[in-house]
């Protein structure tokens, strides 16, 4: 692993901010610490920057042990949430701080600092001060800020947060590739699980100070281990009873049930649905334009959900009675989660 | 949770330079006063401070201070709404002018002030064949005083009024209420807190003022006499625990009239803030 | 920042599109003149009329009469006795102004809201007062007088003791003016600066130094203006004696007691004109920080 936490601990008071924190992270990966505000997902980044000390606990990069040595030592570039863009230096100036603070000759500063501004493609807006740029010119300043000094490791803490909707998108895969291109190992913090499924190549799940559980973007959202993460992601709706649904095993005790749209299917009563003895049949609530979808939301055995209508299928109208059928349910007991299948589904797989 | 005391470098120099300068320059001295005072029987400082003349320079300092804080205050607010919402010719020169009781010294505006309103000056005579003395009387003293108090009030009420969402006038106006109503209503409790900041301020000056006032006061005993004066001249006959018996009653006033401002602004931001 | 932008600029917008009910609010003709005439004779009356008393008074027997009252060697022994206490309280109070409001904005700890109280202090005592406890200090009852006596320095009725209570006077005036602006900017690029590996001093000279340059130099002029005409606290531990412990104020002070009026008068002049230029400068440092500010701010 080339960065490492091991048994971290830190508190604000009486305030648990990193509890028992433990993960690895490989070189050349952008990993995404994922969570709700308040989780410790901040304090975690800056532990590893050096901006906050653990209580407790190693911090580990490329196999040496940090904790003692200062930020500045680190070998690591940080990109702060406001940027933190001198505000009385030019672009240049800010992206050749950190060189002139290292003593570097001005040729190579120069050399250094034109490239990197062109990386950014912000080519002539060297001489322009932070406060004559928009949002994303910033975020790309402060970014080749960072990388100047060449670091091995790169923090971003809430990248996109500042950026309006549109350039976000177009930001996010510019980063994603950037990081690729130059081979840094990346960690950034956000609390918005499209963007750490999108850009991440791996996503560190955050709740109350510990770790919820890491891997793929696609295997948390398949597979979430904790009753945290099948919440957290995916727009989730709680069924209030789920054994009230066909045909569900029952499991005895549980929490929650949860359902994300894709698990539902909803039919008119004259549309063919394969699984019809299964279904149960709902009161269309609502139904959404969502620009590539109709969002149906039905109430169902006194829980309300929605599910996904492609625009090519007949509309359904409010008030209109129609089939649900429901593929697969999160049940959450205590810290577990448990996938439920339908099991009109299996019956089919031995049928055939 | 932001801030870090190792990375930020410079916290034990700048503490350290912070903390032995205003040792020297503000702890050091005032401890003194308090030895001083412990030294002395209380006994004693109560009948300094009970002492007749002691108490009509009380009567003078507080009566006058405070009216002269009042008309601040009135003028104050005219002043900002004058120079926040009007536009005119020489407006620059005229809040640049706020200004001047800071920059003068308290003892030229003092004479030039009493040579005014003497009976042979300009505004004094004027008033002089009305039979009204100024200069040498309390409404002499109170003129210093004004003077010295008008850019608190100004400079408080100010930024508020700059700040005012026009918004909310513009509310009021479209439910149809009057311009003195929402003056009343809607302006005039936005500016409250910083008026009685700014003359509280005011008021905290002017019983401490005393280059601008001993010229202009006579300082006849019971009549103009102000407490600085008094605790003047005790220092002038080395009477020093006289002269600090009374300032501990000044102190004691300045202090409260600072605790009162500073409820006021906290009473205010738990309004707009809602808490904390 | 954002929101210290949305604040400064959602006013200025709005009001554009509202100067109607601003003006409606803002009264009728007549009320606006009568506000703007009560406000220029009021001003008129206590400000500008005793400034042109001064200079009236000063020149009211001709030029050569005033230019012999300023060239009294007394006259001019308290001027250099003033600029010697005006240079002193500025670079002492800009250092202390500095490192106080660095440790205060940059660094939590506990005790700063007692912190920032007693430096502000000075100012909402009465100066005679701040003098005062000069005295208790270092005069003859004071524990450390028999020390200061046998060598021979003394600050009572002397030159240090004047010098002691400029700066007190004046002592808060310029960490105060920088502190809000420390404050509104926060740690951040101080932060990104250090972690960069920049030192204390780079950091403050290339990032903090140019946010607080507008907010130093006014609290420079305040200081200075205020330390010039310091009369009070200066008063108390002056003694008053001629050609050594006498500054300006003191200088008009005695010299109006001897009745000596046009003298006096032609000593404040000097203090009117400096005090003018004062505000001047004032106005324009305003003026242009303001300005600054507007540019960089602006997105």
């Amino acid at each position: 692993m080339y960065i490492e936490l091991r048994d971290i601990n830190k508190s604000y008071g009486s305030f648990k901010a990193s509890d028992n924190v433990n993960f690895g992270i490989e070189k050349g990966k952008l990993v995404a610490l994922l969570g709700p505000s308040g989780s410790g997902k901040t304090t975690i980044l800056r532990m590893i920057a050096g901006l906050e000390k653990p209580d407790s606990g190693e911090i580990e990069i490329d196999g040496r042990v940090v904790n003692g040595i200062p930020a500045s030592e680190r070998g690591i570039g940080f990109v702060f949430q406001s940027y933190a863009l001198f505000r009385y230096m030019t672009v240049f100036d800010n992206i050749a701080f950190g060189l002139k603070v290292r003593r570097m000759n001005k040729a190579e500063i120069n050399e250094r600092v034109n490239g990197l501004i062109k990386l950014i493609g912000l080519e002539g807006f060297g001489k322009r001060y932070p406060s004559q740029l928009s949002g994303g010119q910033r975020q790309r300043v402060a970014f080749a800020r960072a990388l100047a000094p060449n670091p091995q490791v790169l923090l971003l803490d809430e990248p996109f947060a500042a950026i309006d909707a549109k350039v976000r998108q177009e930001l996010r895969k510019w980063l994603k590739d950037m990081i690729h291109q130059l081979g840094v190992t990346g960690i950034f913090v956000t609390h918005d699980q499209d963007e750490a499924i999108e850009v991440s190549d791996e996503i560190i799940v955050t709740n109350k100070g510990r770790v919820d559980q890491t891997g793929t973007p696609i295997d948390i959202y398949r597979h979430p281990t904790t009753a945290f993460t099948s919440s957290f992601f995916g727009v989730t709706s709680e069924l209030s009873d789920y054994m009230s649904f066909r045909s569900f095993d029952d499991i005895g005790e549980y929490d929650k049930a949860i359902v994300r749209p894709e698990f539902v299917k909803i039919t008119k009563k004259n549309e063919f649905q394969k699984y019809k003895s299964s279904a149960v049949e709902g009161v269309v609530r609502d139904a959404q334009f969502r620009g590539n979808s109709i969002e149906v939301t039905v109430n169902c055995n006194n829980s309300t959900f929605s599910a996904r209508r492609g625009l090519d299928e007949p509309a359904v109208e409010i008030g209109e009675k129609v089939d649900v059928f429901i593929y697969r349910i999160f049940v959450t007991h205590g810290d577990d989660v448990k996938l439920l299948k339908n099991n009109a589904l299996r019956e089919e797989t031995v049928v055939i | 949770m932001k801030t870090n005391k190792r990375l930020i470098p410079g916290f034990g120099i700048s503490m350290g330079i912070t903390l032995a300068l205003l040792s020297i320059m503000v702890l050091i001295p005032l401890a003194s006063l308090v030895v001083f005072t412990a030294k002395m029987d209380l006994s004693d400082i109560i009948k300094v401070i009970t002492r007749p003349r002691v108490v009509a320079s009380f009567e003078v300092s507080l009566l006058t201070s405070f009216i002269a804080s009042v008309i601040n205050a009135v003028m104050g607010v005219i002043l900002a709404w004058v120079l926040v919402r009007y536009d005119f010719p020489g407006k620059r020169i005229l809040d640049g002018m706020i200004e001047l009781p800071f920059a003068l010294p308290t003892a030229v505006a003092g004479i030039s002030l009493t040579s005014l309103y003497a009976d042979t000056g300009w505004i004094g005579g004027l008033f002089a064949d009305m039979g009204i003395k100024i200069a040498y009387t309390r409404v002499g003293i109170t003129i210093a005083l004004i003077f010295i108090g008008i850019p608190f009030v100004v400079r408080t009420v100010q930024p508020v009024l700059e700040k005012i969402d026009p918004l909310y006038e513009e509310a009021a106006g479209i439910l149809g209420a009057s311009r003195t109503r929402i003056f009343r209503k809607v302006i005039l409790p936005e500016l409250r807190p910083a008026v009685f900041t700014g003359f509280g301020l005011a008021f905290g000056r002017c019983l401490g003022e005393y280059g601008s006032v001993v010229f202009i006061a006579g300082n006849q005993p019971y009549e103009t006499e102000i407490t600085p004066l008094i605790i003047m001249s005790e220092l002038q006959e080395y009477d020093y625990p006289s002269a600090t018996a009374i300032a501990l009653v000044m102190l004691a006033a300045a202090f409260l009239i600072l605790f009162l401002v500073n409820l006021i602004q906290i009473g205010n931001s738990k309004i707009l803030k809602g808490g904390h | 920042m954002a929101a210290e932008n949305a604040e400064k600029t959602a006013p200025v917008i709005s009001r554009e599109g509202s100067t109607e009910i601003h003006a409606k609010t803002a009264g009728s003709k007549a009320v606006k003149i009568i506000l703007i005439t009560v406000s220029v004779l009021f001003l008129f009356v206590m400000l500008v009329m005793p400034l042109i008393t001064v200079i009236y008074e000063a020149f009211r027997k001709g030029l050569a009469p005033y230019l012999e009252a300023i060239s009294d060697p007394d006259t001019v022994s308290a001027l250099l006795l003033t600029l010697e206490a005006t240079v002193i309280a500025v670079v002492i109070n800009t250092v202390f102004g500095l490192f106080a409001a660095w440790a205060i904005s940059k660094f939590r700890f506990h005790g700063k809201k007692v912190l920032v109280t007693l430096i502000d202090l000075p100012v909402t005592v009465s100066p005679i007062i701040a003098g005062l406890i000069f005295v208790l200090t270092f005069g003859r009852q004071s524990v450390i007088y028999p020390f200061l006596e046998s060598i021979d320095f003394m600050v009572v009725y002397a030159v240090p003791g004047i010098i002691l209570a400029t700066v007190f006077v004046t002592f808060p005036f310029i960490s105060r003016e920088i502190l809000p602006v420390l404050d509104a900017q926060g740690t951040d690029e101080e932060e990104a600066a250090a972690l960069m590996g920049a030192k204390g001093f780079t950091i403050f000279r290339r990032i903090t130094l140019p946010h607080i340059k507008w907010a130093l130099m006014y609290g420079i002029v305040l200081c200075a203006a205020r330390a010039m005409g310091e009369f009070g606290a200066v008063s108390v531990l002056s003694g008053h004696l001629r050609g050594k412990t006498v500054t300006l104020p003191l200088q008009v002070e005695i010299l109006f007691g001897d009745n000596k009026f046009m003298p006096a008068f032609a000593v404040s002049s000097i203090l009117v004109v400096l005090a003018i230029l004062i505000l001047i400068v004032r106005s324009i440092v305003e003026y242009v920080g303001k300005r600054k500010k507007g540019e960089n701010s602006q997105s």
